[in-house]
């Protein structure tokens, strides 16, 4: 992603953060680094973001590097998981066996790792995961390849869209607590939201 | 349990005192006159009522005690964490997301994170096998629970319409209609003007003005991540505070486990799970109101040897003919910005889909809400709902300030087949996992088809192209269903459980059809007439 994409390449969410309460402003700062991983090993940390490059369409190493330490937060979370179909593993174990495999079946398919064949191949693997269309080999069920997209792609996108520099490029207002939206009728906006550059 | 969550929070409270432990407790070992376990929309209403009454009521919850200030931010990501995320095994074609989803978590329960819609239910909901020779009729009528919706409206100032169109009530609310609406709700009230559809603004209890000593609405937009100004209601900041001030005690952090039974078949009270200890309150009267899953699993788990299919369960209809609202999103695009980030999230609705038509096809209705959006709730829904990632998605949130949204509320008609069993894992206190089965039935199918319809003319006469829809559901109710047949029912027009005279289930679960309208105010009402059958019953 280039700001040059972004109908609003001169917003910067994190200019406005003084106006925010300080949890929110200590939740959000953590997401710019720098990152503490726990669980993913280096490699694993690739994966995910080759992963996440291509379902979020994200190629900044920042913003990939913070997805990747969302996942190793989430994985290790004490927290449960919500809901899981029977038969699937649980998160963690789905996960890390997940992008194990999707490594494995692109090392049988083009003898190279997925973070290393080319972004179209990537892409079609994923697209093939989503629909469960991937060998059926050790237990990789259509349902669990299809559960393993679903939990990667919420995980993913979640943590895309929590990125601040996502909200600058797509103009969202952001926490904007303690001081709110005072002008929130069509087409009115408050002085401080993004305003689109006339052209862009 | 404590590792759950970063803030520490005090888990006793009652009168002016807060304690970190549980070694100070108001009533200890006593038996009190009832114990009220989950302190959501019913459970907050019920301690009040009872406590009000002068009552010696407990009220346990597995959550927190939460601080809005400090618990909640302005931040979706944050606020997921907030929610019940206890795993539940999900089943069947359409099986249903928990978590931030549906499902609260600490003092507030869902009224914490709903968005506020308060609806009431028509005169028809309460009738549905009657008039359409579908699910069953409830045991009650709209009139048996209008004086209670009136008392709840009032008690915390709905804010709505000075003319409601639909149902039998018309207006006033208490308190005047929010103004001004968001980009979102004025494109729905266009698209809906140029049909010939009639819409207003929202009923919602969120106050216009300030109320109570909180201030009004300064349209931040995160009623679903906690209300940090305290403008939108809650059970969190409304009811609970002021039951503690009339004499209750709430126990936070503390997880039932089982309700305990003697051996005449009477509820005796609770055993519950603090930070890996276990204790228990006796209690005279014992009242679930745990919601549509965790109160099935309670009455199952809680299964002896007077009782070995679960408690209050001889019908065998503990956990079934469980429901939720199809909730599909449409949204479409337009040539000026939106902007589905300012303001409250449901501002202007239109119920004229509520009642059956036969000419559509499909009998009962649907409610359509102007919906408003924060990034990552559109765009995670639109990846792993509707299969849109990657370069696509990234082109449409980047012009994600042109689109808007509309959100179906439809009707779900009970099946028995959608239920809430026991499963063979674990949790962290050994006890059973709740497995939820669901799928939509012919007649859901073809409503929501209807409704998805209806959401894209609306958006189109406004002036949006390129619609598309993300399905989603919301709300679930059903489980343990009222009724007048206690081979066909749980539980009684008063929520008291027809096996055991002194066990009351009052919470979403008790509800017999879904409604096509949010159920908030409907779960919030029943709570407030069962409280007063239980204040009568303990006189006499």
């Amino acid at each position: 992603m280039m700001r040059s994409e972004s109908l609003y390449p001169d917003y910067d969410v994190l200019a406005l953060q003084d106006e925010w309460d300080a949890h929110t402003r200590q939740i959000v700062g953590k997401r710019l680094g720098p990152f503490q991983f726990k669980l993913l090993t280096p490699e694993q940390q690739d994966l995910i973001k080759a992963v996440a490059r291509q379902l979020a369409y994200e190629h900044r190493e920042e913003v990939l590097t913070w997805i990747a330490a969302h996942v190793d937060e989430q994985l290790l979370s004490p927290l449960g998981e919500a809901q899981r179909r029977p038969g699937v593993p649980p998160q963690k174990e789905l996960i890390l066996s997940g992008i194990e495999a999707l490594n494995s079946w692109a090392k049988e398919k083009f003898f190279k790792g997925f973070q290393s064949i080319r972004q179209e191949q990537q892409l079609e693997f994923l697209q093939l995961l989503e629909v469960g269309g991937l060998p059926q080999d050790h237990g990789w069920t259509v349902e669990k390849q299809k559960e393993l997209f679903k939990k990667l792609t919420g995980l993913v996108i979640s943590a895309h869209y929590s990125h601040p520099w996502v909200w600058s490029d797509i103009g969202y207002g952001g926490p904007a607590y303690p001081r709110g939206y005072v002008r929130v009728e069509l087409g009115l906006t408050d002085p401080w939201e993004p305003k689109q550059v006339p052209g862009s | 349990m404590a590792e759950r969550i970063s803030v520490q929070h005090n888990c006793d409270h009652y009168n002016a005192e807060r304690y970190p432990h549980l070694n100070k407790r108001k009533f200890g070992n006593q038996e009190v006159d009832a114990v009220i376990v989950g302190l959501g929309a019913a459970g907050g209403v019920l301690l009040y009522e009872l406590a009000q009454a002068g009552l010696d009521v407990v009220g346990i919850e597995a959550g927190p005690f939460w601080d809005p200030q400090a618990d909640f931010a302005s931040d979706e990501l944050h606020a997921q964490s907030l929610a019940w995320n206890d795993t539940r095994l999900s089943t069947g074609n359409d099986a249903l997301e928990f978590g931030a989803n549906n499902s609260g978590r600490g003092v507030g329960g869902g009224t914490v994170h709903f968005t506020g819609v308060f609806y009431r239910f028509h005169e028809s909901d309460f009738r549905v096998r009657t008039l359409d020779g579908a699910g069953e009729d409830w045991p009650i009528d709209y009139a048996d629970l209008a004086p209670y919706y009136s008392k709840i409206e009032q008690e915390i100032k709905v804010s709505g319409p000075k003319e409601f169109p639909w149902g039998a009530f018309h207006g006033p609310y208490p308190y005047p209609e929010r103004s001004p609406i968001s980009g979102n709700a004025e494109i729905f009230r266009r698209g809906c003007a140029e049909l010939g559809i009639r819409s207003t603004v929202a009923p919602l209890a969120i106050p216009s003005a300030p109320f109570d000593g909180r201030p009004p609405c300064i349209n931040r937009g995160f009623c679903n991540q906690g209300c940090m100004p305290n403008a939108k209601f809650s059970t969190l900041i409304h009811h609970v505070p002021k039951a503690i001030a009339q004499g209750a005690e709430v126990l936070t952090d503390c997880m039932v486990t089982r309700i305990l039974v003697d051996k005449q078949g009477r509820v005796t009270g609770v055993e519950f799970n603090h930070d890996g200890k276990y204790y228990e309150q006796k209690a005279q009267v014992v009242i679930v109101a745990a919601f549509a899953v965790e109160t099935p699993r309670l009455l199952l788990n809680s299964a002896c040897s007077q009782f070995p299919d679960g408690l209050a369960n001889s019908s065998g209809l503990v956990g079934k003919y469980l429901m939720t609202h199809s909730g599909h999103d449409v949204y479409a695009r337009f040539d000026q910005e939106i902007r589905l980030y300012k303001g409250t999230p449901v501002l202007a609705v239109s119920q004229d889909f509520y009642e059956t038509d036969l000419s559509r096809g499909f009998v009962r209705g649907y409610s359509l809400h102007a919906h408003g959006s924060r990034p990552l709730g559109m765009a995670v829904k639109a990846a792993t709902n509707a299969g849109i990632w990657g370069q696509k998605l990234r082109e449409i949130m980047l012009h994600w300030n042109y689109y808007a949204r509309i959100t179906l509320v439809g009707e779900v008609l009970p099946d028995i087949q959608n239920c809430v069993t026991l499963s063979e894992e674990k949790d962290e206190y050994g006890l059973p996992r709740a497995q939820v089965h669901f799928s939509y039935g012919a007649n859901d199918q073809k409503l929501i088809a209807h409704g998805i319809d209806k959401c894209k003319e609306i958006l189109a006469a406004a002036g949006g192209r390129d619609p598309f829809v993300v399905p989603d559901s919301a709300h679930l109710m059903g489980g343990c269903r009222m009724g007048k047949d206690p081979q066909n029912s749980v539980v009684n027009e008063f929520c008291r459980s027809h096996d055991i005279p002194n066990l009351y289930i009052c919470d979403a679960s008790v509800f017999v059809t879904s409604g096509a309208a949010n159920p908030t105010e409907t779960v919030m009402a029943l709570a407030a007439r069962t409280a007063g059958r239980i204040i009568r019953e303990g006189k006499k």
